[in-house]
């Protein structure tokens, strides 16, 4: 180990590197396009960061017990479908809807944990079967069609309103993140989280069900894709299957950036909402600057990489 | 592996010093450890050419080849195995039999093997010892390392005694018996008598099990008095890692009870040994004790997370000062209970695991090796902590491979052989480490013996 002060702030005090990196971004961003510091376009960043900060909290925790969840934008896709469907065909009430997509990305993240801890599947492969079976599930109900919703209270809860004064989806994001942030941070659950994926066997010696702990984080996830998708729906007046294709990348590079180790144990809830606002400024900042979107996938990836090297014990 | 600073090492009369695994090999020297070094999706033959396979001209394998030259070599030894068969589809034997193979088909001259039979079942060693003896008659010199005596007597020529890195004494095997070997081993120089410990056993069982079974325990019945420490002697594999595991809930118990203090354990998960009052410290601190990269905070209260919350909802103060004062009470040496477990000394890691169960005292504390890979000044910490827990009424069950350990700490001890308890001694029965391995060694079965 070389007593280099760089190398000792790129592995040790995650924080502050976020901090800076996500400053530099800022900087440079603002210095490269003049549209950039505007308030509407902030506005822009926040509206379109929504959805992978708040799936992204679930991911935290379930990155944190050491799995991975790749079916998380096929969840929300399959979510919203059953939200709109239910306020079609049930009642067009917007508890109805809230309640119906929320429950249906519950019951996907169940599937996840159950089918990675009871029969022992890698969790890489399991959710890439639900990412393509939610997917295609979302597809065939409405045979690949749109559902058009119509309740007005359901927009301005998810969507258009304010709640306390604020936007509504940043207003939702913010609960998702302070609730699990005193989730992880500040209940049993949480330390058995972060035990489980420390070092599984020393939990398991320790009285803790791994198995269960796991697959709560799961369906924590599946939940916080459903509210996602209440929250895009709400906001384009339909659910559509075909939405969100890819964001699984966004999501996990975020909790990655954010500080949370792939190899369990380590993260938190501020560093994943920084790590997805940096996503989201990665996003805006590029589009402005003109850089094609095959380009931004190739930088976006380049980050990750070099994120995951960095965490890398 | 290790290089040596005096002396040297000849092979055929020649001086050697090899600065590593790969140059040893070379000349000859084949080393075949506990962990088999197979692939086990490969078969056997494409193993034990692995690296030297025939090639044609173009760089394909030449299987047809490959496989004849395996069976002239399998059928040359008079060795029963079938080159086409997948090394993962072979019992454990067999699979030691390829390896040992595969050590013969090369050049090699020195066969080393590390105790090779602690894996096995009783009835598969016959099979090992036929491919060792066709080692030997093509020449080839075995060295065997076991700790199992029996053994040196059924498969040795000579035997070596290494005590504390030093040679021992050595014997002609047909020269020597039992008694000779372990006085050896022991050391006859000093016959020394350990000290009992004052006796805490107070009336009272804190642990009882009736004829427990399962997988590897066959119908164990043992009754620990509160206050008592109980030792678990036995030969590694013998079962005793296993009664452990099996009453504190981690291997599902298929007939038979265990009753720690008051109700028997039915859920069979630790979390319910834990809520009855049973507390292990497991053998592999870093995989089974702890989470390394966490604090010692965080690693203390692991176990007993609901002293700490209410309603699920983590008290962090009461944790941090549980924590500390647990530190202080076993002299835990760290900056603060923020301290990653991993930046810590072995001892002190020790000292972490057993605080995990320091408060409240459990009914029944397992300990598995407790003093391994622990310095001699933290060891004597530990034997004071075990005291004080056995002082505080908590009966306690060690299993330790040091005879010297059990001694010093249990009232009684109890010989392991097959998932069994063969024999219970008390502590005036016995009167030095010495005493304790001869009649380790004779509670082994009795067709070990057979020469």
């Amino acid at each position: 180990m070389s007593g280099s002060t760089t190398l000792r702030l790129l592995q040790g005090d995650r924080p502050y590197m976020l901090y800076a990196a996500f400053a530099i971004l800022l900087v440079v961003f603002s210095l490269a396009s003049p549209y950039f510091l505007s308030i509407s376009n902030f506005l822009n960043i926040d509206r379109q960061t929504t959805l992978v900060s708040i799936i992204a909290v679930g991911m935290t925790f379930v990155i944190i017990a050491r799995q991975i969840d790749l079916s998380v934008a096929s969840t929300l896709a399959l979510s919203g479908m059953a939200a709109a469907l239910a306020m079609a065909h049930v009642a067009d009430s917007w508890a109805v809807g809230a309640v119906a997509g929320i429950a249906t990305g519950a019951l996907v993240g169940l599937l996840n944990g159950v089918l990675t801890m009871r029969f022992a599947i890698p969790s890489f492969l399991v959710t890439l079967g639900t990412l393509t079976m939610a997917r295609g599930l979302a597809l065939v109900v409405t045979d690949t069609k749109p559902v058009i919703i119509t309740n007005e209270a359901y927009f301005a809860i998810f969507g258009e309103g304010r709640l306390l004064g604020v936007p509504a989806p940043i207003a939702w994001t913010l609960a998702a993140t302070v609730a699990g942030a005193l989730l992880l941070h500040y209940t049993v659950y949480g330390r058995q989280v972060y035990a489980a994926g420390g070092n599984p066997t020393a939990a398991r010696y320790s009285g803790i069900d791994t198995r269960r702990v796991t697959t709560v984080a799961f369906v924590l996830t599946g939940m916080l894709a459903g509210l996602a998708a209440l929250v895009l729906s709400a906001r384009s007046h339909a659910a559509r299957p075909d939405v969100v294709q890819g964001m699984e990348l966004d999501v996990i590079a975020s909790v990655i950036l954010g500080g949370c180790s792939l190899f369990g144990g380590r993260g938190f809830i501020l560093g994943t909402l920084l790590g997805s606002l940096i996503i989201g400024t990665l996003n805006n900042g590029l589009v402005l600057l003109g850089v094609s979107s095959p380009l931004q996938l190739v930088i976006k990836g380049a980050i990750i990489v070099a994120a995951v090297a960095f965490t890398k014990r | 592996m290790h290089t040596f600073d005096e002396g040297s090492i000849q092979i055929d009369g020649r001086e050697v010093a090899f600065a590593s695994p790969a140059r040893s090999r070379d000349a000859g020297i084949a080393v075949v450890y506990q962990g088999l070094s197979l692939v086990e999706s490969l078969s056997v033959g494409a193993n034990l050419m692995l690296g030297r396979e025939p090639r044609t001209r173009f760089g394909f394998l030449r299987k047809r080849q490959l496989m004849r030259h395996v069976e002239e070599f399998l059928d040359a030894h008079k060795i029963p195995l079938d080159p086409r068969v997948a090394v993962g589809s072979l019992p454990f034997a067999y699979r030691q039999m390829t390896e040992i193979c595969k050590a013969l088909i090369g050049n090699v001259r020195l066969l080393i093997l590390d105790e090779p039979t602690s894996a096995l079942a009783n009835d598969e060693e016959v099979i090992l010892f036929d491919a060792i003896r066709a080692a030997t008659a093509r020449g080839v010199g075995v060295v065997y390392v076991t700790h199992r005596l029996n053994e040196v007597f059924r498969i040795s020529d000579r035997v070596t005694v290494l005590r504390d890195g030093a040679d021992a004494g050595s014997f002609d095997t047909p020269a020597t018996d039992m008694v000779e070997l372990v006085g050896a081993i022991v050391g006859l120089a000093l016959p020394h008598r350990i000290a009992a410990r004052a006796s805490t056993a107070a009336a009272g069982a804190s642990l009882t099990l009736a004829a427990a079974s399962n997988s590897r325990l066959r119908g164990v019945d043992l009754t620990l008095q509160s206050g008592e420490i109980r030792g678990l002697a036995g030969l590694v594999g013998s079962g005793r890692t296993e009664i452990l595991e099996t009453i504190f809930g981690l291997r599902p118990l298929v007939s038979g009870g265990v009753t720690p203090g008051g109700a028997p354990l039915n859920g069979q998960s630790p979390a319910e040994a834990i809520e009855q009052g049973v507390a292990l410290v497991p053998e592999d601190r870093q995989v089974q004790g702890l989470v390394v990269d966490h604090s010692i905070e965080r690693n203390l209260t692991l176990p007993r997370l609901s002293l700490f919350s209410v309603w699920g909802w983590l008290r962090y103060r009461a944790s941090v000062r549980q924590a500390e004062a647990s530190m202080v009470q076993l002299n835990v040496k760290a900056p603060n209970s923020a301290t990653r477990v991993r930046n810590l000394s072995g001892g002190n890691q020790q000292k972490v695991v057993f605080a995990k169960w320091h408060h409240p005292r459990p009914t029944v504390l397992l300990l598995d090796e407790p003093t391994v890979g622990v310095d001699v000044g933290a060891r004597e910490e530990i034997y004071r902590l075990i005291e004080g827990a056995a002082r505080s009424g908590t009966g306690v069950l060690v299993v330790s491979s040091d005879l010297a350990e059990l001694l010093r700490l249990c009232d009684r001890i109890s010989i392991v052989v097959g998932g069994r308890i063969v024999q219970t001694l008390g502590r005036g029965d016995l009167d030095s480490a010495e005493d304790l391995h001869r009649r380790v060694q004779v509670a082994q079965p009795a067709n070990e013996l057979v020469t």
